[in-house]
């Protein structure tokens, strides 16, 4: 497995994780207001520190593959994951954005369907990263 | 997605000419161990630069290297 692969296996776990606990302080579940902000920011902080935490480890540990700058193939697939995220997360957006209105016809929760869309299209793009350095592109 | 109509001798080659390692054969070429792995099993066609640098490191036409196969139709749409 290559450097860049197992990264995008800890970032996939790391958005999977985090987000799955925000999914849980969504609407009807958390208090609304402030709370779901500060959920929101700590989610945040979550995953820069389980990143970060995964990205030194792996890098003490394979530090020759981590030096090695990306090369065509990896370029390739940075960019079909990307176009594929990206077609999703505008999707996902539009779908949160008349979801969110048609259901609660509330700001917050808008907010919080689009923050899941943009979760669900990193999900997508990693996802679909790993499918490709696995599979073959 | 998963395989290309284009089929390689890489493997060969590597063992005809000297038993290069894939780790070896990706420094010269300029791409990494997996990439070179990649291309060997058929998962990824490298671009023409690559070939033409794998063909220059065994000293052989690209044709030698790299053959299409035209019988498999091809299931990739262009991107």
């Amino acid at each position: 497995m290559s450097f860049r692969e197992k990264s995008a296996w800890i970032t996939l776990i790391a958005i999977l994780l985090v987000f799955a606990l925000y999914a849980l302080h969504g609407p009807g579940v958390a208090v609304p207001g402030r709370f779901e902000l500060h959920a929101l920011l700590a989610c945040f902080v979550a995953f820069l520190v389980i990143e970060a935490i995964a990205w030194l480890v792996l890098r003490l540990r394979y530090p020759e593959d981590a030096r090695t700058p990306k090369d065509e193939r990896d370029r390739l697939i940075d960019l079909r994951a990307t176009r594929i995220a990206a077609r999703c997360y505008v999707v996902l957006s539009f779908l949160a954005i008349a979801v969110a209105i048609h259901l609660t016809h509330d700001n917050l929760a808008v907010g919080y369907y689009v923050v899941l869309a943009f979760a669900t299209a990193e999900i997508v793009n990693y996802g679909a990263r790993i499918i490709y350095y696995r599979r073959g592109v | 997605m998963s395989g290309t109509i284009v089929s390689n001798r890489i493997r060969q080659l590597r063992f005809e000419k000297g038993e290069i390692t894939q780790q070896a054969l990706g420094e010269r070429i300029g791409v990494t161990r997996q990439t070179v792995n990649a291309i060997e099993l058929g998962k990824y066609s490298p671009s023409l630069e690559v070939a033409f640098r794998i063909a220059e490191v065994f000293g052989v036409p690209l044709e030698q290297v790299f053959q299409y196969n035209p019988v498999r139709s091809p299931s990739k749409r262009p991107s």
